[in-house]
C-alpha cells in the first residue's frame, strides 16, 4: 500500500470521527450522552416548524402610515413654532396625501412669516412645492430621502418590538427577519393553545397612555342628574382627601354592568350635555362590592371624566416588570421612566396633586390611583383583570413584554399564516422515515446486484454521505422541514449516481482490456469532469431555490446544497481511495475486478 | 502495474444494457420530437381547458394556498359530519367559496378530518370593505375619511374627520356582519383613527360549525395555513422569476464548460422538462404549491444531470472520431453512455418512487412532480438536447464552410464533424 493511501486513511478517519461527534448530540439522548459530548457538541438539528409544529407568522409592515405620522409630527412642530415665535394665531394645516403638508395663512401676507429663520430647520426634512403670497398657501413635501429614512425606520422598529415581545414570552428559538417590507416570525415548537395568545400579542397595539382625571367639574354632576332611571346605569358620588394637605375631593362616576350602555348613553348626550371637544370618558372595569365593603363578583364599568390630550405616553418608558403588590400580594407590573419621561412626569403629577391620573392601555383605564405627590420616574400599574393568581400573572408578564419592546411604530398587517399542531409532524415523520428506509433499501440492492462487491463501496460511500450530510446540518443547527426530508430521501437516490457514472466508466475501460488498475484510475479520471458538472448544476439549481424560497423550502435547499457537496467528496474522493484499498491489496496480481 | 494491459480482460459483468447497443435514437429523431411537442401542446392547450371549460377545476391549475391566496383549515371533527353540511354551513357563515374534502388521515387515528378551503384570508372580504365603506361612511357627525383595509389582515383602520365613539363603531360593524375583538383609537388623538381587530378565521369558522352541527363537534384545529392574494401572487411571480434564474444560469454553466453550440440544447431541454411537469399537474389537476415548485427546480438541477453525462460523451468522441459524421459521433456517444444514464435515473426514480407511494402531503406532491420530471429529464437530454446540438453544429459548420468557400473553392465532406476539441 502506498504511503499516501495511509495519510488519506487517516483523513479520512478524522472526518468521519468528527462528523460522528456532531453527530452525537442529535441522535443521542441526552441523558446517555458522554461528559464531553454535552460540553462541546451542543449544536444539534431543529425540527422544523412543519415537523414541531408551531406558528408561521408574515406581518406586512404598513410604512405608509409611519411616513404620514411623521408627516404630520412636522405639521404640528411647524405650527407651533409660527404660534410661538412670529404669532401667526389664523393658520390652517392639513396633510395632503402622504407626504404633502397644506399651510393656508390668513391674511395670506402672514405667508410671508414662514422665513428661513423656520425653514432652516426643516431644510434636511422637508422640501418646499409651492408658496402663493396673493392666497397665502404654502405646500411643503416630505423629502423623498426621509420617506426612505423612515420606511427603514419603522420596519427596523417593528422588528425590534416584535423580537422582544416574542423573546419575553420564552420561544425556544423563534426566527423573526425582514424580507421586503414584510416580518416573517417563526415559532417552531409553540403549542396551539398558544397560537392566540401571542398573535394577539404580537399584534398589540400597546399605547401606554397617562390621562389626567378632572374631578368636581360641574359637567359629570350635570350628566348625573339627566341619567334615566332603569337602563342599568348607576350614579355613584365618590370622595377623598389629599394626604398631605387634607383637601377634600368629590366626585361622580357612573357605573353599569355593560360598558356598551355606558358609551351609548354619553354618545346620546346632546347641546349643553354634549361632550367638551377637549375631554373625554375613560372606562375601567371594576368589581363590585357589598355594603361592608367587601367583594362580590359581580363586575361593573365605571367612568372617569377625563382630559383628552395625555400627558404622557409610554413612548418615554425606559423599563417595566412584574412585581407583587405589597398590600394584596397580587402580581401588578411596575415601570420606569427615561429622563425626559420622569421630567414630564414631576411636573405632570406636581400640578395635579390630589387629582387622579388614568393609566390607559390600549383605550382601557388599567388604574386611576389618587396622585399622592410628585411622581418621577418610577410608577405601578395594578390590573383590572379579576382571574385566579396564576392567569394574572401571566397577564402581567404579557403586559411587561409589551411595553418593555415599546408601541409599534407602524400597524402590522398578517399576509401569511400556517399555524401546525404537533402530530401532523409526527405522523409526516415517520411516513418519510418509512419511504426513506424503502429508497434507501431499493438502492442498496440495485447497487449489490448490479456492481456486487463495487457495489458494496457505493453503499458505504452513500451511507458515510448521509453521515457527513447530517453532522453538517446539525453543525449549521439548520432545521429539518417536510422537504428537508425529501431532499435527504433525495440525496440517497442521487449519491450513487457518481458511483454509477464512474463505475460504467471503468467498465467500459476493463472492456477494452486495461488492467484493473489502469482501468480504475482511468475510470476515476475520465468521468471527474462529468461527475463535476453533474455536481454544479444541481448546486445551481440549489442556490436559485435557496434564495427564492422561505421556510419549508429553505430547509430543502440547504439539504440539497449540503448533500451535493459531501455527494462529491464520498462519491468521487472517498469512493476512489477505497477502490484504492481494495486495488492496491493484491496490487498488479489482480486480473479482475468485482464490478 | 501495467502488465497485463495487453491481455483482453475476461470480466464478466451484470449487464442490463448490453455493451455495444447501437440503438438509432438520432435516425428516429422526428418521431420523438414530434411526441414532445404533442406533449408540450397538451400542457398548453390544458391550461386554458382547465380555467375555462372544465367548470369542476375552474384554475389554469389546482393552486395550492401559497398560490391562490386565501385559508386552508384543517378541521377535526369529533363525529361524523356530512361534506355538503360543512359546505353549506360555512356558505352561510359567509364563505360561499368554501371547498371541503374528506383528509386521509395516514394514521387512522382521526377519522373524521377534513380540509376546508376557503378564498378569504381574513373574516373581511372585499365585499364587506365596501359594505364598510357605505354603511360606515357616516358615524354620528363624522365622515369617514378613509378605510385602511388589505386582504390578508386581521386589523382595519378607520379614520373620520372627527371623533367617534368606540362603542358606536363596533356595533355598526357588527350590522354588517363583522365580530370585532376591540376596537380602539389609534395614533394621537387628532388623528381620529380606529382600529378595529377583527376576530380570527378559524374561531369563526369554529364558532359557525360549533353553532349547526353541535358544540364541540369541531375537535381540534390542527393546521391553518393563509395567505394574503397579493402575498400570493408575488409568490407566484418570484417562482416563475427563479425558474428563469436558474435556466438561465445553468446556460451560461453549460456555455463556460463546454461551448456555445451545447447551451441552446440543454436550455430547450431544461423549458421541455418544466413545461411536461407543469403539463403533469395541469392533467391531474394535483395541488401545484411552492414544494412543486421546488420540485420543478430540483428537475431542471437533475435533468441537467444526464444532459452533462451525455454531452460530456459526445465531445469526447467528437474529439477522438474526426472523420466521423458528428450525428454519428452522437448516436454512439449517446449508445455509450445509455446504461449510465438509465441507471442514475432509475435509482432517482426508486427513491422518489418510495415518497410518492409512502409519504404523505407535500412529501407526495413533491415526489409525484419528481417521478415525472426524471422521467422526462432523462427522455429529453437523449431525444431533445442532442438533435438540437447536432442541428446547431450543422449550422455553424455551414457557415464556417460558406466562409471558407470564399478563400477556397475546396468543400468539406458532407455531414462531418466540425467541433473542435477543447478540454475541460
Amino acid at each position: 500500500m502506498e504511503r499516501s493511501w495511509w495519510w488519506k486513511a487517516a483523513l479520512y478517519g478524522l472526518v468521519t470521527v468528527i462528523a460522528v461527534l456532531y453527530l452525537i448530540p442529535t441522535v443521542v439522548p441526552e441523558d446517555k450522552q458522554p461528559a464531553f459530548i454535552q460540553k462541546h457538541f451542543q449544536k444539534r438539528i431543529q425540527l422544523g416548524l412543519d415537523l414541531q409544529g408551531g406558528l408561521h407568522l408574515v406581518y406586512e409592515v404598513n410604512v405608509d402610515k409611519a411616513v404620514a405620522g411623521k408627516v404630520d409630527r412636522l405639521a404640528s412642530d411647524i405650527e407651533d413654532r409660527l404660534h410661538k415665535d412670529k404669532g401667526v394665531n389664523d393658520l390652517g394645516v392639513n396633510r395632503e396625501g402622504r407626504d404633502d403638508i397644506i399651510l393656508t395663512f390668513k391674511p395670506p401676507s402672514d405667508e410671508t412669516k414662514l422665513d428661513d429663520t423656520i425653514l432652516k430647520d426643516y431644510r434636511k426634512a422637508l422640501d418646499i412645492v409651492s408658496r402663493d403670497a396673493t392666497t397665502g398657501v404654502v405646500v411643503l413635501r416630505l423629502d423623498p430621502d426621509q420617506v426612505e429614512e423612515v420606511r427603514d425606520y419603522a420596519l427596523r422598529q417593528g422588528i425590534e418590538t416584535i423580537r422582544g415581545r416574542v423573546d419575553k414570552f420564552g420561544v425556544a428559538e423563534p426566527t423573526i427577519i425582514k424580507k421586503g417590507t414584510d416580518i416573517i416570525v417563526e415559532l417552531p415548537g409553540l403549542k396551539p393553545a398558544d397560537f392566540e395568545r401571542i398573535k394577539s400579542i404580537i399584534g398589540r397595539t400597546a399605547q401606554l397612555e397617562f390621562k389626567i382625571v378632572d374631578d368636581g367639574t360641574d359637567y359629570m354632576k350635570r350628566v348625573a342628574g339627566s341619567v334615566p332611571k332603569g337602563q342599568g346605569i348607576d350614579v355613584v358620588p365618590e370622595s377623598w382627601t389629599e394626604k398631605d394637605s387634607g383637601k377634600p375631593h368629590e366626585d361622580v362616576y357612573l357605573r353599569s354592568k355593560s360598558r356598551d350602555t355606558l358609551q351609548k348613553f354619553f354618545a346620546g348626550l346632546t347641546g349643553d350635555l354634549a361632550l367638551p371637544p377637549d375631554h373625554e370618558i375613560g372606562y375601567e372595569e371594576i368589581q363590585g362590592r357589598n355594603e361592608n365593603g367587601e367583594a362580590t363578583p359581580d363586575r361593573y364599568w365605571r367612568t372617569y371624566f377625563l382630559h383628552k390630550r395625555a400627558a404622557l405616553t409610554g413612548e418615554y418608558l425606559s423599563n417595566a416588570d412584574q412585581t407583587w403588590d405589597q398590600q394584596t400580594g397580587r402580581p401588578e407590573v411596575s415601570f420606569e421612566f427615561d429622563r425626559q419621561g420622569a421630567a414630564i412626569s414631576e411636573r405632570m403629577t406636581g400640578d395635579n396633586i390630589g387629582r387622579k391620573m388614568a393609566i390607559l392601555l390600549d383605550d382601557k383605564i388599567n388604574s386611576a390611583p389618587v396622585i399622592e405627590g410628585r411622581i418621577g420616574a418610577r410608577g405601578r400599574i395594578t390590573l383590572g383583570g379579576f382571574g385566579d393568581p396564576f392567569a394574572l400573572q401571566q397577564e402581567a408578564k404579557d403586559l411587561v413584554a409589551v411595553l418593555r419592546s415599546g408601541a409599534l411604530p407602524a400597524p402590522l398587517r398578517k399576509t401569511f399564516e400556517t399555524q401546525v399542531g404537533p402530530t401532523m409532524g409526527r405522523d409526516a415523520v415517520q411516513k418519510a422515515k418509512f419511504s426513506m428506509y424503502i429508497g434507501a433499501a431499493a438502492v442498496v440492492l440495485f447497487m449489490l446486484i448490479y456492481y456486487r462487491l463495487s457495489g458494496i463501496i457505493a453503499v458505504v460511500a452513500m451511507i458515510l454521505n448521509m453521515l457527513y450530510m447530517v453532522a453538517i446540518l446539525a453543525g449549521f443547527e439548520a432545521s429539518l422541514t417536510l422537504p428537508g426530508i425529501a431532499g435527504l430521501v433525495l440525496t440517497i437516490g442521487m449519491a450513487v449516481d457518481a458511483n454509477i457514472i464512474i463505475y460504467e466508466r471503468i467498465r467500459e475501460e476493463l472492456r477494452l482490456g486495461k488492467s484493473v488498475r489502469t482501468a480504475v484510475d482511468a475510470g476515476f479520471a475520465r468521468a471527474f469532469w462529468t461527475v463535476f458538472d453533474a455536481h454544479v448544476t444541481n448546486f445551481v439549481a440549489g442556490v436559485v431555490l435557496y434564495s427564492y424560497g422561505s421556510g419549508p423550502i429553505r430547509g430543502f435547499a440547504v439539504t440539497l446544497l449540503v448533500g451535493i457537496v459531501t455527494n462529491l467528496f464520498t462519491s468521487y474522493w472517498l469512493s476512489h481511495w477505497m477502490f484504492d484499498g481494495v486495488v492496491g491489496r493484491r496490487g498488479a496480481a489482480r486480473a479482475t475486478l468485482s464490478i | 502495474m501495467a502488465a497485463q494491459g495487453n491481455t483482453k480482460s475476461q470480466q464478466k459483468f451484470f449487464e442490463i444494457i448490453k455493451p455495444g447497443s447501437n440503438y438509432e435514437f438520432i435516425g428516429n429523431e422526428k418521431y420523438w420530437i414530434g411526441l414532445s411537442i404533442v406533449l408540450v401542446t397538451l400542457t398548453i392547450v390544458m391550461l386554458p381547458l382547465n380555467a375555462y371549460v372544465f367548470k369542476s377545476r375552474g384554475h389554469m391549475l389546482n393552486w395550492g394556498v401559497d398560490f391562490r391566496g386565501g385559508s386552508e383549515i384543517l378541521i377535526e371533527f369529533s363525529k361524523p359530519v356530512d361534506a355538503g353540511e360543512v359546505r353549506k354551513t360555512l356558505a352561510d357563515a359567509g364563505f360561499p367559496d368554501a371547498d371541503v374534502v374528506k383528509y386521509a388521515d395516514p394514521t387512522g387515528q382521526h377519522p373524521y378530518n377534513y380540509m376546508v378551503r376557503v378564498g378569504a384570508v381574513s373574516v373581511v372580504s372585499e365585499q364587506q370593505a365596501k359594505q364598510i365603506r357605505e354603511s360606515l361612511a357616516k358615524e354620528g357627525e363624522a365622515t369617514l375619511k378613509h378605510l385602511d383595509w388589505s386582504e390578508g389582515g386581521d386589523k382595519i383602520y378607520l379614520r373620520y374627520d372627527r371623533p367617534v365613539d368606540t362603542a358606536s363603531l363596533t356595533n355598526s360593524l357588527k350590522a354588517v356582519g363583522i365580530n370585532t375583538t376591540q376596537v380602539q383609537t389609534f395614533g394621537r388623538a387628532e388623528d381620529n383613527t380606529y382600529e378595529v381587530t377583527l376576530v380570527g378565521l378559524d374561531s369563526e369558522i369554529r364558532r359557525a360549525l360549533d353553532a349547526r352541527l353541535g358544540a364541540g363537534a369541531v375537535a381540534a384545529i390542527p393546521q391553518v395555513e393563509s395567505v394574503g392574494a397579493k402575498a400570493g401572487k408575488q409568490l407566484q411571480f418570484d417562482g416563475a422569476r427563479s425558474l428563469l434564474y436558474a435556466i438561465l444560469l445553468i446556460m451560461v454553466y453549460i456555455a463556460f464548460r463546454f461551448d456555445l453550440r451545447y447551451g441552446p440544447g440543454t436550455v430547450v431541454a431544461l423549458l421541455h422538462d418544466a413545461v411536461i411537469v407543469i403539463g403533469a399537474f395541469a392533467v391531474t389537476y394535483k395541488e401545484f404549491s411552492l414544494t412543486t415548485v421546488a420540485a420543478v427546480l430540483t428537475i431542471i438541477g437533475y435533468s441537467m444531470n444526464d444532459t452533462v453525462v451525455v454531452f460530456d460523451r459526445i465531445r469526447e468522441n467528437a474529439a477522438r472520431l474526426r472523420d466521423r459524421r458528428f450525428d454519428r459521433v452522437v448516436n454512439q456517444s449517446i449508445n455509450e453512455t445509455l446504461s449510465r444514464t438509465i441507471w442514475t435515473s432509475a435509482t432517482v426514480f426508486f427513491v422518489t418512487l418510495a415518497m410518492n407511494v409512502f409519504g404523505v402531503g407535500v412529501i407526495r406532491d413533491f415526489a409525484f412532480a419528481m417521478n415525472v420530471g426524471v422521467i422526462v429529464g432523462t427522455y429529453s437530454s437523449i431525444f431533445i438536447a442532442s438533435p438540437i446540438l447536432i442541428w446547431l453544429n450543422e449550422k455553424f459548420a455551414a457557415t464556417q464552410r460558406r466562409q471558407q468557400s470564399g478563400r477556397n473553392q475546396r468543400r468539406g465532406g458532407g455531414r462531418r464533424d466540425e467541433l473542435e476539441p477543447e478540454e475541460p
